[in-house]
């Protein structure tokens, strides 16, 4: 079943349609939240304020795929939550996160210590982008989202789409071009050596 | 006078970037392409965009820390005739039933025939419809005599697909859910083992698993029905599940996601995520 079954469904009332779509976007939409605004407490509510307004405006909600218009609600609220002055939470290392997954591919302390360093280093380097690219690059590198499905969401050009993402690549490669212990291959001169 | 091949003017950062994620069209692909195949700065610039690229999408994809829900008071405020329509009478009270994540409305489970898959009414007393024609998803019974009670749980603790997520108020309120693996063949059984602890017997049995599956059109899922002949809901089970039965749609090969969830008193709910794959 696609969204525009359950959309159509949602629109006419359906309230298990809806809760389809919440179950379908919410690991997404949270994601997306999380790698704006870093905190998860704050990508939960901001997660749960699209939900609440992608329900009470979904009657008005035309020709636009519902991912799209779900995404650009989420965004708003990310940048709201920025205009608020809120600033960009620290997000708790994997060790003292509430869900701890156990078993789930056990690679020895030293490889699991390395990887947490490396996230660690990336969601620093995302956190340094300026709203914009952040946004940008986790629709495209996190969401897996099209350039015209950015496009979307974001409402603006394409070319405008390409440049934010181009540019936070290059952004988030220079960052972590400084850690090449754990980054040796974003480096361009690595090849040289 | 043939003149000498040359090589394509050099990329920009945009059409480097916008080469990897294959959003160039057909003319500026293949003019980078060639471009790169003979320029060793513009082939390493493209490496280390791909190795930056590569570094964000493995940052993991998080469990949201709880599930969404949608507030009764904005439910209110949205005026829906229809809903009450087809509801009728005493159901359309059910309409205050927060409905979200945590609150699916289904019917009793107790699916009769066990191994049968169900399909799924429509819920809040609208009448059962086929899956095929927008039922909002299938219910898929145990295999007959795969449930077991209180199994050991050597399940859980050779998976390496499991995970546990405790209470956000107590970590002596737990659920964890074990697969015994996290590849399946198409025609396979995935055997599954969930265990509570620290939850009241209500709690535990409001306990819903669904396999999930977002195609990037859209999604579909199917619940696995909890076992329904145990004198008092178990704390811990486990139960087999034959994915020929769940009739998930083609291409059935891919990710999918198996998310159980169980209402707590407070109203935060505990969820828990394990992706499954299934091969051709």
């Amino acid at each position: 079943m696609d969204d525009r079954d359950l959309v159509g469904r949602a629109r006419r009332g359906d309230p298990e349609a809806f809760t389809q779509l919440i179950m379908q976007y919410q690991v997404p939409v949270y994601n997306m939240a999380l790698r704006m605004v870093g905190r998860p407490d704050d990508a939960a509510d901001i997660a749960q304020e699209a939900f609440t307004r992608a329900w009470e405006k979904i009657r008005t909600l035309r020709d636009a795929p519902f991912k799209s218009w779900l995404f650009q609600i989420a965004a708003n609220l990310c940048y709201d939550h920025f205009r608020r002055g809120r600033r960009y939470g620290e997000m708790p290392d994997e060790e003292t996160n509430k869900v701890i997954g156990l078993g789930i591919a056990t690679p020895d302390p030293q490889e699991r210590a390395e990887a947490r360093e490396r996230n660690r280093l990336v969601r620093e380097s995302i956190e340094a982008l300026d709203p914009d690219m952040r946004l940008a690059i986790v629709l495209r590198d996190v969401n897996g989202m099209a350039y015209d499905e950015i496009a979307g969401v974001l409402r603006v050009p394409l070319g405008t789409v390409k440049s934010r993402i181009a540019r936070a690549r290059a952004q988030v490669q220079e960052h972590l071009q400084q850690y090449p212990d754990f980054f040796p291959s974003t480096r361009e001169d690595a090849r040289a050596e | 006078m043939p003149s000498e091949p040359r090589i394509p003017m050099e990329p920009t950062l945009e059409e480097l970037s916008a080469y990897l994620d294959h959003e160039l069209d057909d003319g500026a692909k293949a003019r980078v392409a060639e471009h790169v195949a003979g320029c060793a700065d513009c082939k390493m610039r493209l490496d280390g965009l791909r190795q930056t690229a590569y570094a964000i999408r493995a940052l993991p994809m998080e469990t949201p820390p709880r599930t969404f829900t949608v507030p009764a008071t904005s439910r209110r405020s949205v005026r829906w005739a229809p809903v009450a329509g087809w509801l009728g009478g005493v159901a359309a009270a059910m309409l205050v039933i927060v409905f979200g994540v945590m609150h699916l409305s289904l019917p009793p489970l107790g699916m009769g025939t066990a191994g049968a898959a169900h399909p799924v009414s429509g819920g809040l007393g609208q009448g059962a419809a086929p899956y095929a024609q927008g039922a909002p998803y299938r219910q898929v019974a145990p295999l007959e005599g795969s449930t077991r009670y209180a199994p050991d749980s050597a399940l859980s603790a050779s998976s390496s697909n499991s995970k546990t997520v405790m209470d956000a108020q107590s970590s002596s309120r737990s659920l964890t859910i074990s697969t015994d693996a996290a590849s399946y063949h198409a025609s396979g059984v995935v055997t599954i083992h969930v265990t509570t602890k620290g939850l009241s017997t209500e709690e535990a049995s409001s306990v819903r698993i669904l396999l999930m599956r977002e195609t990037g059109q859209g999604g579909y899922l199917v619940r696995l029905a909890a076992p329904s002949n145990a004198p008092a809901f178990p704390s811990d089970y486990q139960a087999a599940y034959s994915i020929p039965q769940m009739q998930l749609p083609a291409p059935v090969a891919g990710n999918y996601t198996l998310q159980v969830t169980v209402d707590t008193s407070d109203h935060s709910g505990l969820v828990a995520w394990l992706p499954l794959t299934i091969t051709p």
